[in-house]
């Protein structure tokens, strides 16, 4: 077991800049997932910690170790690879045998190991198969008991199930996350699906351009987000934006879209007051945030249909809202027809506000 | 709705007799939660007519045919004769073969320095070959390199031949001044003494043919997955287990067809043997393929010719055959496929 620091970590390819000053402590037996857009420099970073590339700047410690120089191998990590990187010429069980046998483990506690690992992984009647005869799934697991034979202090994950169809997805969410409970083994866990992230670990550090985002709990991160980017990339169907401005009007301050006009609460009128100077801003609101109705209510505000998409047990909803359009999640036994008029509520201290350029989130 | 049957209805089974409450049509049937379909259609599509494949592969096997079939059949009655160009031919049945295996001791003998021709470029050829482009691989000037490194293939094996017997040459050759100067050599030039001749052959052919598995290795090497030989070093492994245990296996597919080209090429290897050395001295590199050339072109026995060349021929085949079993093996079949 391990904890993990990530000191002021640069990474360059030539002069292009990958990892930008990540900073990142992951401690003893947590599982937190890296998020992000291909080429935002998760994957990097995870190479880094597996001793893959070079750490052009900064330093890596498990515990109190500093580990800039040291081989893969003496790190005592194990990985999970997004292609799964096994042998094809070696069986299933000699893909996991493999990485005690490099160690010089003894026969008999390698045979044990790897039946008690294939058993935990549902794996033990293809131990004599080829890696060219296993199932997308079937290789994973393998790829992941290579993982945990040697029962190393630190686990890598690099995209491990980006390649299996959407069920077994689903399915290996729950497993990987329910084997990292019960082994206890600190794993950093690199994915681009925010679902993956947010349903796994428990702790995203979200990553953009090198840069480290934001870092919190996935409740953190789904209902706080600091800026933006963050807001947009994190949720499914993704947060809409709105651009409004802020009006003073006898002491209130108002947030105006040309076809609605909310007040703020004195708290949200504090912060706006104290750390924005600018009128321009950004509101953004999540479709499951946004009551739609047929009928119109007291403090609703109208818009017309556009589409509505049926997805099983909800409903996707176009709205089109004064040249701006939304997406409004709901019930999927929602009445409203297309082209037809609808009329929408937010849920008051649900919806967030933004920097109009800097995109800084204010609540 | 009225009760709709459908196309080629042949309704068999528990078809209720009208489209049923949740929608499900007369033919087909729910077990075990799937719906299947126990009704097969009243006529097929005629299937496109195969002739046309027949048609488009003619040209071809006409082609091979003329060039290729004819000769061989004709080798095969020439093996069962004996030729004589100004007497006419005679049936001999098979005498030729005969007078091969049981009074030839040149062709026992060819056989066997043949074998160890082979091995000998076949060995060292690999191991220089695969070492050479590692080595490459890695290097800053792999483009420029492999250039320099690819010019004695390109070299016809008679001239490369008479390249090396200068080289070789006991009163000016560089080598064997050379060789002399370190102690290595006595009087007699490489060619020119028995125990030395054949190093002198397999050296000229390592010269010329390594390249080839430089570059056949080369190719392999690029294709080694590169996430195998990290995934190798995860679990624990150097450099040098590193090359047994990804690298190596992922060659294999490669050096297989390289040690098949050099094999087939070796068997029937005549041009710079027959310049260096012409089989002497001694016989102690005549070769099968040099013997073969003798007794055809010299002694004109044509016949007897044929039968050496059959029997190369069939040997050729069954090693080849042979060679590509060992490297099909599963574990081999399963290599360099990318897992995804």
């Amino acid at each position: 077991m391990a904890s993990v620091s990530i000191d002021k970590v640069w990474k360059y390819y030539g002069q292009t800049p990958a990892v930008k000053e990540l900073h990142l402590e992951v401690a003893d037996g947590e599982f937190v997932a890296v998020l992000g857009p291909s080429g935002c420099g998760k994957s990097s970073t995870l190479r880094m910690l597996a001793g893959l590339e070079h750490i052009s700047a900064g330093e890596i410690r498990f515990g109190a170790k500093r580990i800039n120089d040291l081989p893969p191998r003496d790190r005592d990590i194990a990985m999970v690879f997004e292609n799964y990187a096994l042998y094809p010429h070696k069986t299933v069980f000699d893909n996991m045998a493999n990485p005690l046998k490099l160690r010089g483990v003894e026969r008999s506690v390698i045979e044990d190991r790897v039946r008690k690992a294939a058993a935990i992984l549902e794996i033990g009647h293809l131990l004599e198969r080829r890696p060219g005869e296993l199932s997308g799934g079937q290789k994973q697991r393998t790829a992941i008991g290579r993982a945990i034979v040697r029962e190393p202090a630190l686990f890598l994950f690099d995209e491990p199930i980006a390649h299996l169809d959407a069920k077994l997805r689903a399915h290996m969410r729950g497993e990987l996350k329910l084997m990292q409970r019960r082994l206890g083994t600190t794993m950093i866990y690199v994915t681009h699906d925010q679902l993956e992230a947010l349903s796994m670990a428990d702790r995203i550090a979200v990553m953009n351009d090198g840069v480290l985002q934001q870092l919190g709990t996935p409740r953190q991160i789904y209902d706080h987000p600091v800026n933006a980017w963050v807001a947009g990339f994190v949720g499914e169907p993704p947060i809409n934006f709105l651009d409004c401005r802020i009006v003073e009007e006898k002491g209130e301050l108002r947030l105006v879209h040309s076809s609605f006009d909310l007040v703020l609460r004195p708290e949200q009128a504090a912060i706006v007051r104290e750390r924005y100077a600018q009128r321009e801003v950004r509101m953004g609101i999540r479709p499951d945030q946004i009551a739609i109705s047929t009928v119109e209510t007291p403090d609703s505000f109208g818009g017309q249909i556009l589409v509505t998409e049926p997805i099983g047990g909800d409903m996707l909803v176009d709205v089109s809202l004064g040249g701006d359009k939304v997406l409004v999640k709901t019930r999927p036994d929602f009445e409203g027809r297309m082209d037809s008029p609808c009329y929408l509520t937010l849920d008051r201290g649900r919806w967030h506000l933004f920097g109009k350029d800097d995109g800084v989130a204010l609540f | 709705m009225a009760t709709q049957v459908l196309p080629g209805g042949a309704l068999r089974g528990d078809a209720p007799g009208g489209i049923n409450p949740v929608g499900i049509m007369p033919g087909f049937v729910t077990r075990d939660g799937v719906t299947v379909l126990e009704a097969e259609p009243l006529a097929r599509n005629p299937e496109p007519s195969r002739r046309y494949y027949f048609y488009m592969m003619a040209p071809a096997i006409i082609t091979l045919a003329a060039i290729s079939l004819y000769p061989f059949f004709w080798l095969i009655w020439m093996s069962l004769h004996d030729v004589d160009i100004m007497a006419g031919d005679k049936w001999v049945g098979l005498k030729n073969f005969e007078r091969l295996f049981t009074r030839d001791a040149k062709f026992s003998n060819g056989w066997l320095l043949l074998i160890q021709y082979s091995a000998m470029c076949l060995f060292f050829e690999v191991l220089l070959g695969v070492l050479i482009a590692v080595l490459l691989n890695r290097s800053r000037w792999e483009k420029v390199l492999v250039t320099v490194f690819l010019m004695p293939m390109m070299m016809a094996p008679a001239i490369a031949g008479l390249v090396w017997y200068y080289l070789y040459n006991g009163t000016f050759g560089w080598y064997h001044w050379f060789m002399q100067s370190v102690g290595l050599l006595g009087e007699t030039s490489i060619l020119g003494s028995p125990s030395t001749a054949m190093i002198g052959l397999v050296l000229v052919d390592i010269w010329q043919w390594t390249p080839l598995i430089v570059l056949i290795t080369l190719a392999g090497l690029k294709r080694v997955p590169r996430d195998q030989l990290e995934a190798n070093m995860v679990d624990g492994a150097g450099e040098i287990r590193n090359f047994f245990q990804v690298v190596l296996p992922n060659l294999y597919p490669f050096l297989l067809i390289g040690i098949l080209l050099r094999f087939m090429d070796n068997f029937r290897f005549i041009d710079s043997v027959l310049i260096l050395t012409g089989g002497g001295p001694a016989d102690a590199t005549n070769i099968l393929p040099v013997y073969l050339f003798d007794v055809s072109f010299q002694y004109f026995k044509l016949g007897r010719g044929a039968a050496i060349a059959l029997t190369l021929l069939v040997v050729t085949i069954i090693l080849g055959m042979f060679l590509v079993k060992i490297f099909d093996s599963p574990a081999a079949r399963n290599v360099g496929r990318t897992e995804g």
